[in-house]
């Protein structure tokens, strides 16, 4: 990659512009009071957005990244367990090893291992860094979720893609510079006391072509002539109302947002189409498939909305969490997901778009290596795994990332990490610098404190840097 | 010189802690060591986490929040060596990655020799005190005053004592107050700001007719005397608390009872409970003595203040989850009564505030000893307290009733279960006896296929193996028709198995509340260092921040949680921060912003009220007119600036842009809430209603599984409202953590309050999606065909129409450029609909809706 000088913001801005987003010169010099303008001054860029495929429940990453020899050889016997005595488990008492239910093996260039359940991303191994020392702190999914997009879980705080959203602004005035395609809690896509502009806007996945994916975009009127007609008339009426007040700030922002929403009305729907891509990237996403359908069109949607200057996406996967039948359950989950994703990736790449896009795939949590049988009577081979925030494996590529890279180290169980720790709070703090901000510069204050993603916590990871 | 003398004392430091070579050993190989690893984090120059500093002698001998991290010559009880060890995975450092084997050598081998290090600590570790004495200065912990009433200029200007004191300022600062609204706007405000809901057009006309000098005083009280008053203050109390009709945010947990303290919060709002007795009950109701059954049943409801917040109970480590429960209801009660941030004193006495971690632990003794969750025998999960409801004669003979009714519903059920069961047992019997006539008719075409058969004997076969061939073909289409009479009555049974278990589950109706109560052995509590429940500290005698206490905390009686004292100490008079908190925060719902604007941080960091002597005066006022928040309110909306208009100056606005001398009064959005309710209202479709439960339960469809003693426990999703719901006040809809779907969306748009957060004043935020809703949300959209059927079907004048639906959307009369306007506007949209059966009817429909989404009616001017 060649070397960057500094940008200016003007320069900056118009370089990261791109098509549809570019943005027309007096509205750079608006920015100074758009709320969507950069907070921060940015150290230089390796990525201009970011990609969230997020996996819900907590995938097993014994069984996808991390087979452990050990355990493989103890399965079904009794393991000493590592746990506190504090912690509660339900259906693991016996703590029975349980092996990686398909070969895990090498892949690419790098070697790095992933499982057979994972065909696509296989191929794309060289692309993507593993990070298979991750670390968080709640055991339970509403915590550890709250944990992995806000920083915390004991009270209501910005979400990353919030942090990102107010530290770098937005790169298409149309479009809101946060989106999150078929999210879980509305605290994962929030913006607490940051300014609701950054707040996340909810996309549904469009399952068949005709959909919107975005709420409220369909006219109720029984004509655009006559929605037109409407809104002429609230925003005389809006007007009339502003000018007997000489001015209200507010009141100006809602008559923007309504000619916004018209705009939004016509222009959206061209973005968020996916009937109108080539056969051949529908193809490659999975649309249509039996099992891929509707993350195919999730991670496509997420492309185009990427492409069109989002400057956050975010994509929610589900049906991770395994507690009985893994070796039944994980198989479909892949299915589901891998042929999407890979897609995301190749197709990033093929537009030239993932040198500058952070793509981030991720469980809130792992799973343990030993086996969970709520039944109690349930044969091994139809066990299930825990939660299990001590360690869990993510992965990370493009935007200035090592490709090809594996990086941290659990023991011989698969339970603690060993080296190469990468906390939530680092991985935040990783992202962020990429991005060009330093997690320690982005800042809030609220009731007297000042506030940040990483709290007082996090580190770079400079190790995965390229 | 210098050089010399050190190299002296690590001799004699040699003589103490090992020989000259084990300090040669310290500095080759150990100091490098600690340096390269371990002091990022434990050292002065950059972080001392955890309590620990490696960068002297003294820091590894006091040790951190473990105690000592080396114990010289004994490698087991050396912290230090345990944890680069790696053997304990929650004490393992450097946390990134462990030691090469060849470090952990060089640090085992130091200590064994007995951990020599000459280093002297260059400051040691400095422990920051926080200074109660200076404390008390700040003007929020200093008594409540009674300031002398200002006089002023324009003597015909005041109507109340709080005129005066804003009037006083403004001609400090040599401003005039705008002109007054008039009085649709003021009757509009009013009735917006005290019960949500806009007037109707009756009382506009009868208002704007009433020449009575008590015209104002008549409406107010009639507002303040309405049900809706109540149910619109609740709402903003229940922003304090985190109130949820579910327990914590994790899979749908339904909090069934969580709807008595949404009702107990407005009937204390419409019977005006003196404020100190509404702290008192919501803290420590259950410790309080009763003057009658209903009496008690809502003092034990009102501590639900304490439970409805959003409470981790699937955490599988309790000691965590108990002091995050803790964290959590401390916080709730320094932000709402006290205007204190108290959550960052769990780890640490706070920066900028004078309350320490002894002031912190003091409190959680107090609920520690009033547990309000336990953990339910079987997985992880804990509940929520609950609290039987003592019952008045008559409740209780309704309640009988009601169980007796649902236990013969219950039989009816379950006979009708025994019926179908042996209906379908029957038929089962049936399809089993046809497949064995089935199995034995292939023998037919056996017979058949063999050729070794004589023919003779087949022919003498012939009518016998006909008669099976038939049984195969009748009762092959009869078996079609039984299996699917069949499945139909599995389904059937499936269905009221399901009904059965949700009639069992909900079959006790004896009323209950999550309600604290005390423990059995009420104790002070350690320190916990850090907030880690397994880093214990010293023990905390019980008691309240000391820095706005004006005398030492009384003793608790044994057996005592201390919460009664607690409730005490924050209602008495005496409490410097309890009326001020609580005057602001109705001063900031009548006109926009607080007069101190941080309404829940009246800390350091916080802002300084713009009229002290004003927030003292009505602190006072407040206090000696027996805490009652009715009189409050009517005195200020009263009053004339609340009178004023909204209008501009543009002297006033230059010398002050953020009104906060209130020259005028403030614009404000209409909370999500009010934005659904005021449509219902003004399309007439709004439900009285008087409170009961949000959820709907009685549905099963609503409810997951009901197994009593599954992994999980039993959840609920809000898929099928009551059809009521649609049409019922807001604050009657369940709370979801998570998001709203259907009737109640709109929240989901307007700012409301996430029900995980504590929240006094809620951002006025103005987003695009905003925009979207208000053009094509359902919610407008069927108020707006409410509204044009009512309109168009009473009148026929099209002038009359207008009038009509401007006074009753907009609370005012239309003006001749808005009569221009929407008549231009029906005639514009009337030929784009021809064609469409009810053309002129949408017409209306759409100028219905371009007034509900327009800012003069989601605003209150």
């Amino acid at each position: 990659m060649k070397a960057m000088l500094p940008l200016n913001r003007r320069q900056w801005l118009q370089r990261t512009a791109c098509g549809f987003g570019a943005l027309a010169l007096s509205d750079i010099l608006q920015a100074a009071t758009n709320p969507l303008a950069a907070q921060i001054p940015g150290m230089i860029p390796k990525a201009k957005r970011v990609i969230f495929l997020f996996m819900a429940g907590g995938p097993s990453q014994m069984d996808l990244f991390d087979p452990k020899p050990f355990i493989t050889s103890k399965h079904g016997q009794t393991i000493d367990s590592p746990l506190r005595p504090e912690l509660t488990q339900v259906g693991t008492d016996k703590y029975l090893a349980l092996g990686a239910m398909a070969p895990v093996r090498p892949r690419g260039q790098s070697g790095m291992m992933i499982s057979d359940l994972m065909p696509h991303l296989s191929s794309v191994a060289d692309d993507i860094c593993l990070l298979r020392g991750m670390n968080a702190d709640n055991p339970q999914h509403a915590g550890a979720t709250l944990q992995f997009h806000t920083g915390t879980f004991a009270e209501v705080r910005p979400s990353m893609g919030a942090w990102v959203s107010y530290g770098l602004g937005t790169e298409n005035r149309d479009l809101p510079s946060f989106v999150s395609i078929q999210p879980g809690g509305v605290r994962e896509y929030g913006s607490a006391f940051l300014p609701a502009i950054h707040q996340g806007t909810a996309l549904r996945v469009p399952l068949n072509d005709k959909t919107s994916p975005i709420e409220n975009l369909q006219n109720v009127s029984p004509s655009e002539e006559v929605q037109r007609e409407r809104i002429e008339l609230i925003q005389k009426m809006n007007r009339r109302l502003v000018g007997d007040l000489h001015g209200e700030a507010s009141m100006e922002g809602m008559i923007q947002n309504l000619e916004l929403a018209f705009r939004m009305q016509t222009t959206t729907p061209g973005i968020v189409d996916i009937s109108k891509e080539t056969e051949a990237t529908r193809k490659l996403y999975g649309v249509d498939g039996k099992d891929t359908d509707k993350n195919g069109r999730a991670c496509l949607l997420a492309r185009k909305l990427s492409e069109a200057g989002v400057r956050f996406v975010q994509v929610t996967m589900g049906g991770w969490d395994h507690h009985g039948d893994v070796r039944g359950n994980l198989p479909k989950l892949c299915a589901q997901t891998d042929q999407p994703v890979a897609a995301l990736l190749k197709d990033l790449k093929s537009r030239g778009l993932l040198e500058d896009t952070l793509v981030l795939w991720s469980g809130e949590f792992g799973r343990t290596p030993w086996s969970q049988d709520l039944s109690g009577t349930a044969p091994i081979e139809k066990h299930g795994r825990e939660h299990q925030p001590e360690s869990f494996c993510s992965w990370m590529a493009g935007g200035g990332i090592k490709g090809g890279m594996t990086f941290g180290e659990t023991d011989d169980m698969g339970y603690r990490v060993v080296s190469g720790k990468v906390h939530i709070h680092d991985l935040h703090a990783t992202m962020l610098h990429q991005l060009g901000v330093d997690h320690t510069k982005l800042t809030r204050r609220h009731l007297g404190r000042d506030f940040r993603l990483t709290d007082v916590y996090g580190e770079v990871v400079k190790e995965i840097i390229a | 010189m210098k050089r010399q003398l050190l190299i002296a004392t690590f001799a004699l430091a040699g003589v103490l802690h090992g020989s000259d070579d084990d300090t040669a050993f310290f500095e080759a190989k150990v100091l490098p060591l600690l340096q390269k690893s371990c002091f990022e984090c434990h050292s002065h120059d950059k972080k001392i986490k955890g309590g620990l500093a490696l960068d002297s002698r003294s820091g590894w001998e006091q040790g951190g929040d473990n105690g000592p991290a080396v114990q010289p010559g004994d490698l087991e009880k050396s912290l230090l060596i345990k944890a680069v060890r790696y053997a304990d995975a929650d004490f393992a450092m450097p946390p990134k990655s462990k030691l090469t084997a060849d470090e952990i050598a060089i640090l085992e081998q130091w200590v064994k020799q007995g951990a020599p290090d000459p280093r002297v600590a260059a400051g040691g570790v400095k422990k920051r005190t926080i200074d109660i004495e200076e404390g008390r200065k700040f003007w929020a912990f200093q008594p409540v005053g009674n300031p002398t009433v200002p006089t002023v200029k324009d003597k015909a200007w005041p109507v109340d004592a709080v005129d005066r004191f804003v009037l006083a300022k403004l001609e400090e600062a040599s401003l005039k107050p705008v002109v007054d609204a008039d009085r649709f706007v003021w009757l509009r405000r009013v009735s917006l700001d005290l019960t949500g809901l806009p007037p109707k057009p009756d009382e506009i006309r009868a208002f704007v007719k009433d020449n009575a000098p008590d015209a104002c005083e008549k409406v107010v009280d009639r507002l303040l005397g309405s049900r809706a008053f109540g149910e619109r203050w609740a709402r903003h109390w229940q922003d304090l608390t985190g109130y949820s009709d579910m327990m914590g945010t994790s899979n749908g947990v339904f909090a069934e009872h969580a709807w008595r303290y949404r009702d107990y919060l407005i009937n204390a709002f419409n019977s005006d409970k003196p404020f100190d007795e509404f702290v008192r009950e919501q803290i420590a109701g259950d410790l309080m003595p009763a003057k009658s059954v209903k009496d008690r049943a809502e003092n034990i409801t009102a501590t639900g203040f304490l439970m409805v917040g959003d409470v981790e109970i699937v955490n599988p480590d309790k000691g965590k989850m108990e002091a995050d429960h803790i964290d959590s209801q401390i916080s709730k009660l320094g932000t709402v009564f006290m205007g204190m941030t108290m959550g960052c004193v769990r780890c640490h006495d706070h920066k900028f505030d004078p309350i320490g971690v002894e002031d912190y632990y003091g409190i959680a003794g107090m609920l520690r000893s009033s547990p309000s969750t336990h953990k339910i025998p079987f997985g992880v999960w804990s509940r929520l307290n609950t609290t039987d409801l003592p019952e008045t004669p008559e409740e209780l003979a309704i309640r009988q009733m009601q169980e007796a009714e649902h236990a013969e519903k219950i039989v009816r059920l379950k006979a009708d279960q025994t019926r179908l069961t042996a209906e379908k047992n029957t038929l089962t019997a049936e399809i089993t006896r046809i497949e064995k006539l089935e199995k034995a008719a292939p023998t037919d075409t056996a017979i058949g296929s063999a050729p070794i058969v004589p023919a003779t004997a087949g022919e003498a076969k012939g009518p016998q193996s006909a008669k099976p061939a038939d049984a195969k073909q009748d009762p092959g289409s009869d078996k079609e028709a039984i299996t699917k009479k069949r499945d139909e009555l599995t389904e059937k049974l499936k269905k009221l198995a399901a009904e059965i278990q949700h009639a069992e589950f909900f079959s006790s109706k004896v009323p209950k509340a999550f309600a604290m109560r005390d423990g059995e052995k009420p104790q002070d509590m350690p320190v916990y260092i850090r907030g880690n429940p397994y880093a214990l500290g010293p023990i905390v005698p019980r008691g309240m921040v000391r820095v706005a206490s004006w005398t030492a905390f009384p003793q608790i009686p044994e057996a005592q949680s201390g919460r009664l004292q607690l409730a005490d100490w924050l209602a008495d008079k005496r409490n410097p921060l309890t009326a001020r908190v609580a005057v602001n925060r109705i001063w900031q719902k009548l006109f926009g912003e607080g007069l101190v604007r941080s309404v829940d941080y009246f800390g350091v960091r916080g802002e300084l009220p713009s009229h002290p002597e004003l927030l003292d005066h009505l602190a006072s006022r407040f206090m000696q007119a027996g805490w009652s928040q009715k009189k409050l309110i009517r005195s200020l909306v009263l009053s004339r600036v609340y009178r004023m208009s909204t209008a501009n100056d543009s002297l006033a606005l230059k010398a002050d842009p953020d009104n906060r001398l209130l020259w005028r009064m403030n614009r404000q959005r209409l909370d999500a809430e009010i934005i659904r309710d005021a449509m219902l209202a003004v399309s007439e479709e709004l439900k009285t209603d008087s409170g009961g439960p949000a959820l709907v339960m009685e549905n099963p469809d609503n409810t997951g599984s009901l197994v009593a003693k599954g992994v999980n426990p039993p959840n609920y999703r809000h898929s099928v409202p009551r059809p009521s719901q649609e049409f019922e006040r807001t604050v009657y809809l369940p709370v979801m953590r998570g998001g709203f779907a259907g009737p109640d969306r709109v929240r989901s748009f307007f700012d409301f309050v996430d029900p995980a957060q504590i929240a006094g004043q809620r951002p006025q935020t103005v987003v695009p999606t905003q925009a979207l809703f208000l053009l094509n949300n359902d919610l407008l959209r069927k108020r707006a065909g409410a509204l044009a059927k009512n309109i168009t079907e009473k009148m026929s004048e099209r002038d009359a129409r207008l009038d009509d639906l401007w006074l009753r959307v907009l609370g005012r009369p239309i003006t001749t450029e808005e009569h221009g306007d929407a008549t231009r506007f029906l005639e514009k949209i009337e030929p784009l609909l021809k064609g469409k059966p009810t053309a002129e009817r949408l017409a209306w429909v759409e100028l219905c809706h371009s007034l509900l989404a327009s800012n003069q009616f989601i605003y209150r001017i």
